[in-house]
């Protein structure tokens, strides 16, 4: 027990903590751009369409990435994930609400990427309790339910979060990748510890 | 300081078909900027569409999310938002991403422009057709989904099963076209004949995807009443009802503890055991069994079908030194006396045996012809004596009493090697 609380041993910790999401993150973002090909075809969508911006879906951009912490990169990333969780629970709803369990492929592809998203979250969870930092508390339910859209805003919002979280998925595999390099000092910008 | 260069936008290792989330180092004041940048080199408005989702809708189309029957007409109306200072011949319409001839369009007023559908098909996907309206430079105003199709078809072909007297599932077919453009939903409902009333089946697809499974709570002696009913967006289809008891219509479990074993040395024979279905044990009822069986370089099954209600069977002119497969079935019939046929069990899993080598066909030591004619004869005789003793009258003279007949030559064999170590016949 001694050994887990060692520096070396968190770095240790960190590192393999770090390589695992990374893997997750890139085999989610390898479903996810499966899952978008099925869904434009089902809902009849042009690959092209743009949608400009979605209420509650968070932004994998950022104005300053390099420059943040290793602590705000944990948290930005776990706060995405708790927001696509709980659009990606209410697209399954959705979609079972409107076709049953007709289209098996599409309603499948959802829930294999809802599961790999909520892993993830937990996964961002285990390196923030080993930051010593701990999660920050999550409502369970997300962003506030958005106003009733027509079912063709629906379409359009499905195809938003989708694509933004495929590029979630590639922010967080080099956010992890910055995470898992190994850290010059308690006080250096973008290393484990200075969030703290 | 940094480890490392962070401003790249596309990661090498990473490209493919999702765009990379912007990464950018610039100065406070140019940041927004840089991020609009960003965003329109990924989607840059010349080949792509804008939905305006967080501005108030630009417009509203009319019907929204229709539901119309194959053949039918449809004129909808599109009306721009007077903030958005578009007029009605900068609007166009698409259908699934086409364009709508302009012949098709009118103008009903400064901001609103209609689009007339004649003759619609049935929808092209069941999540509705993408009826959109768009501004001149390709942006989307607003869309609605159309959905084309016919009402449900009346289901057929309802059968069902209980497995061990303790569940109750049902298949059916779907009505030929009433879903190929419309999702249909099935809810199998049930009740008991003369005082129930509805239940719907909760599980479904367990047997299929028209099935459902109804687990428990399931009366005996008292016949059910079962229907199916279609429902899509174009109305309600109810099947014939099907009225059925539930111990006319049990199966249960494949026959446990197959064993498949040689009958001594007889080269030409397995012996099959096996128990009755434990499930069933308590219930009184009749099983009627079948057994299949194949060689193992072989996929085709031979089925014994007279096995009656025995829990044993021999099976007879094998070949030599070959594995088999045996499987067995049952089929339990007359349970408190239902006159209904049963419904056969699952097969068993495959249980493997070989049969004795052939001494006869092991090179050298084949006896000569002459060598083997007189065995023949002499094995012939003492068949007959062997008849006479054991069989009364040419009626009982079967395949069976040769093979109880062999049985026993081998035993005698047996014992006379024991008690005269190299006598020869």
């Amino acid at each position: 027990m001694a050994a887990a609380d060692t520096p070396s041993a968190r770095t240790l910790r960190r590192h393999d903590l770090c390589s695992r999401g990374i893997r997750l993150a890139r085999k989610m973002r390898s479903d996810v751009a499966d899952l978008l090909d099925i869904y434009v075809e089902r809902q009849g969508l042009d690959a092209s369409v743009s949608v400009a911006a979605v209420e509650g879906v968070p932004a994998a951009a950022a104005e300053h990435w390099s420059e943040q912490t290793g602590t705000q990169r944990l948290l930005d990333n776990l706060a995405a994930y708790r927001a696509f969780r709980a659009l990606l629970a209410q697209m399954l709803e959705e979609q079972r609400e409107q076709l049953g369990d007709a289209d098996a492929a599409l309603g499948r592809a959802l829930a294999a990427v809802l599961l790999q998203v909520s892993a993830f979250a937990y996964h961002l969870e285990e390196l923030l309790e080993l930051e010593s930092r701990g999660p920050p508390g999550d409502d369970g339910d997300g962003p506030p339910a958005p106003p009733r859209l027509s079912l063709f805003e629906q379409k359009l919002r499905g195809l938003g979060v989708l694509r933004e979280l495929a590029q979630w998925a590639v922010r967080s595999v080099r956010d992890l990748r910055q995470l898992a390099r190994p850290s010059p000092g308690p006080s250096s910008a973008p290393g484990m510890a200075e969030g703290q | 300081m940094n480890t490392a260069p962070q401003t790249g936008l596309v990661l090498p290792e990473l490209a493919g078909r999702a765009p990379e989330p912007s990464t950018s180092r610039a100065a406070e004041g140019c940041a927004i900027f840089i991020y609009i940048y960003i965003y329109f080199f990924f989607f840059p408005p010349a080949t792509s569409f804008f939905f305006y989702f967080l501005a108030a809708d630009p417009a509203v189309i009319s019907p929204q999310d229709p539901t119309l029957l194959i053949g039918s007409s449809l004129t909808a109306t599109c009306t721009v938002s007077a903030d958005f200072h578009l007029r009605a011949e900068d609007l166009y319409w698409t259908l699934n991403g086409r364009r709508l001839p302009a012949a098709s369009y009118a103008a009903l007023g400064p901001t609103t422009l209609s689009v007339a559908l004649a003759r619609l098909n049935g929808s092209k996907q069941q999540s509705g057709d993408n009826l959109v309206c768009h501004s001149r430079d390709g942006g989307i105003l607003a869309g609605s989904c159309l959905y084309v199709g016919l009402p449900p078809e009346k289901p057929v072909n309802i059968s069902c099963w209980s497995k061990n007297m303790k569940d109750l599932t049902c298949k059916w077919a779907p009505g030929t076209e009433g879903e190929t453009f419309l999702h249909t939903n099935y809810t199998l409902k049930y009740k008991l004949r003369w005082y129930g009333r509805d239940n719907t089946c909760q599980e479904y697809h367990t047997a299929g995807p028209y099935s459902c499974h109804i687990p428990k709570d399931l009366a005996l002696f008292t016949p059910y009443e079962i229907w199916v009913e279609a429902s899509n967006r174009l109305g309600v289809a109810v099947s014939d009802v099907v009225m059925l008891d539930i111990l006319d219509v049990v199966t249960t479990d494949p026959p446990a503890d197959v064993h498949v074993s040689r009958v001594g040395d007889l080269e030409d024979q397995l012996s099959v055991r096996w128990s009755s279905p434990p499930a069933l044990k308590d219930f009184l009822f009749q099983a009627k069994y079948q057994i299949q069986y194949r060689v193992e370089d072989s996929s085709e099954w031979k089925v014994v079908d007279d096995v009656g209600n025995q829990t044993s069977c021999r099976l007879a002119g094998l070949r030599p030194g070959t594995v088999y497969f045996v499987q067995v079935r049952c089929n339990p019939f007359g349970i408190y006396g239902s006159k209904k046929a049963g419904i056969w069990s699952d097969w068993s899993n495959p249980t493997a045996a070989s049969t004795p080598r052939s001494e006869r066909a092991a090179g050298g030591c084949d006896p000569k012809g002459g060598e083997q004619n007189t065995t023949l004869r002499r094995e012939l005789k003492q068949f007959f004596g062997w008849v006479k003793k054991h069989a009364y009258g040419c009626s009982n003279l079967s395949i069976k009493l040769y093979d109880q007949w062999r049985v026993w030559l081998q035993k005698s064999h047996k014992t006379r090697n024991q008690v005269l170590p190299g006598d020869k016949l």
